[in-house]
């Protein structure tokens, strides 16, 4: 009663802290070169960010699993990768329509933005490959394996626009050269916050319900289990023609 | 083997059929071509112990107590032997239909073994993976492809830099590290994987 009571309340809380952001994006100053299509970059770069931090949370949480054995871990990472693969499809898609109003066209072959692709489909690849592996400790192993590997697609994808000549701007968050007004970075910075919070508590539900997953195949496991015997049948005495 | 081989090869006469027969452009495009077609049918000789082993051969594997580890480096040489040739053969062919430029070819002699090691680690690590799920066979290249996109950009890149006098020896680190990675990740977790079988 009182976990969900606190539940219920951090819903509040995160729900107050995405409207703070809503508003602050709101009432930013207007980027002259381009106009309110740039307010985008306030959902943009946060669900660029979050996808990072999922991705980098199923690869930790792969690792402890491989450590420790423990199948919370597992679902961690699996619930992590899922929330991944739904802010970087919608950051693929604010992407393609700030680019549009930018760039005059919705896609264009620049290396962040194939390679954010290519990071996405390897994410689909470990969804694809958890549904297709019903029993968890089978599942668990073999994920966490891909989970640990999807990291190296991660490391270009991040430092593709230093490595490359690119279309796409460098990293938007650098410390020691911040070329961006204070009003704009203050808006920015909350909707960070706020985009972090809602991943913090899309997890926990993830994560909840996929324990709800484990317990009932867990039930049905120790219910419809085969037992020992079961193959062999009784003889049958005295039906043969003889 | 004798399957995929004349399976690229067709690939690679379908490109120019469905791009124009212009002799510049499939000059041009022709080095990314070739190692396109290397990573899209080598996944299918990387892959291949997973068709014709049955879980009897791989239990008996199992119970002989041969060290994973070993067993992950066995696997992975053996799939890089074929690919090599594989490497090899398909790249005479473009050769000869795209008319490729084969000056400082002898880079080719560290680029197509760097390439051949890397895919057999990917798809021998993505074969224990995905082996015996249910979609097992169709998930593999899913798993591989995205993830062999650092050793496609590493072959392609230094060979374009040859055709322009030097080779950028940042491409061939990138394919070092690739191979490395995937090395370390297979030996790594060489155990939780058999034990997953």
């Amino acid at each position: 009663m009182k976990s969900t009571r606190r539940s219920a309340w951090l819903d509040i809380a995160a729900i107050v802290v995405v409207l703070g952001a809503l508003v602050f994006a709101m009432l930013s100053p207007k980027v002259e070169s381009q106009g309110d299509s740039a307010r985008m970059l306030f959902v943009h770069v946060p669900t660029i960010w979050l996808a990072y931090l999922a991705f980098a949370v199923t690869f930790a949480a792969s690792i402890t699993y491989l450590a420790t054995r423990s199948l919370r871990w597992d679902l961690i990472a699996g619930s992590s990768a899922e929330i991944g693969v739904v802010f970087t499809t919608i950051a693929i898609i604010g992407g393609m329509i700030w680019g549009k109003a930018t760039w005059n066209v919705y896609w264009t072959w620049d290396a962040r933005l194939t390679l954010t692709a290519i990071m996405l489909f390897v994410y689909i690849g470990y969804l694809a490959l958890r549904r297709s592996i019903p029993e968890p400790e089978a599942r668990a192993r073999r994920s966490s394996v891909l989970g640990i590997l999807g990291l190296v697609q991660l490391i270009p994808v991040h430092f593709s626009v230093t490595w490359w000549r690119t279309l796409h701007q460098t990293n938007t968050f650098r410390p020691r050269d911040i070329q961006m007004d204070g009003p704009i970075l203050a808006a920015l910075l909350v909707s960070v916050a706020a985009f972090t919070v809602v991943y913090a508590r899309l997890l926990r539900y993830r994560y909840e319900l996929a324990q709800l997953h484990l317990a009932q195949y867990e039930a049905a496991a120790a219910t419809e289990g085969p037992v020992a015997g079961d193959a062999v049948s009784a003889p049958t005495i005295g039906t043969s023609g003889a | 083997m004798w399957v995929t081989i004349p399976f690229g090869a067709i690939a690679l006469l379908l490109v120019p059929l469905a791009v124009g027969i212009n002799q510049d452009v499939l000059q041009q495009i022709g080095t990314g071509m070739l190692f396109v077609v290397v990573m899209l049918f080598g996944v299918l000789t990387s892959i291949r112990r997973t068709n014709i082993e049955t879980p009897e051969q791989r239990d008996a594997i199992a119970l002989l107590g041969i060290d994973p580890v070993a067993e992950f480096t066995g696997r992975v040489m053996a799939s890089a032997a074929l690919l090599l040739v594989f490497e090899i053969v398909i790249g005479v062919v473009a050769v000869a239909l795209y008319g490729l430029d084969i000056s400082g070819w002898e880079w080719m002699l560290v680029v197509m073994p760097l390439a051949a090691i890397g895919l057999a680690e990917l798809g021998t690590l993505s074969a224990s993976i995905a082996g015996s799920a249910q979609a097992g066979p169709a998930l593999v290249p899913l798993l591989v492809t995205p993830l062999a996109v650092p050793l496609l950009l590493g072959a392609t890149q230094t060979v374009k830099t040859i055709g322009g006098g030097g080779v950028n020896l940042s491409w061939l680190v990138l394919m070092v590290i690739v191979v490395l990675v995937l090395a370390i990740v297979g030996v790594l977790t060489a155990r939780p994987l058999q034990e997953t079988r």
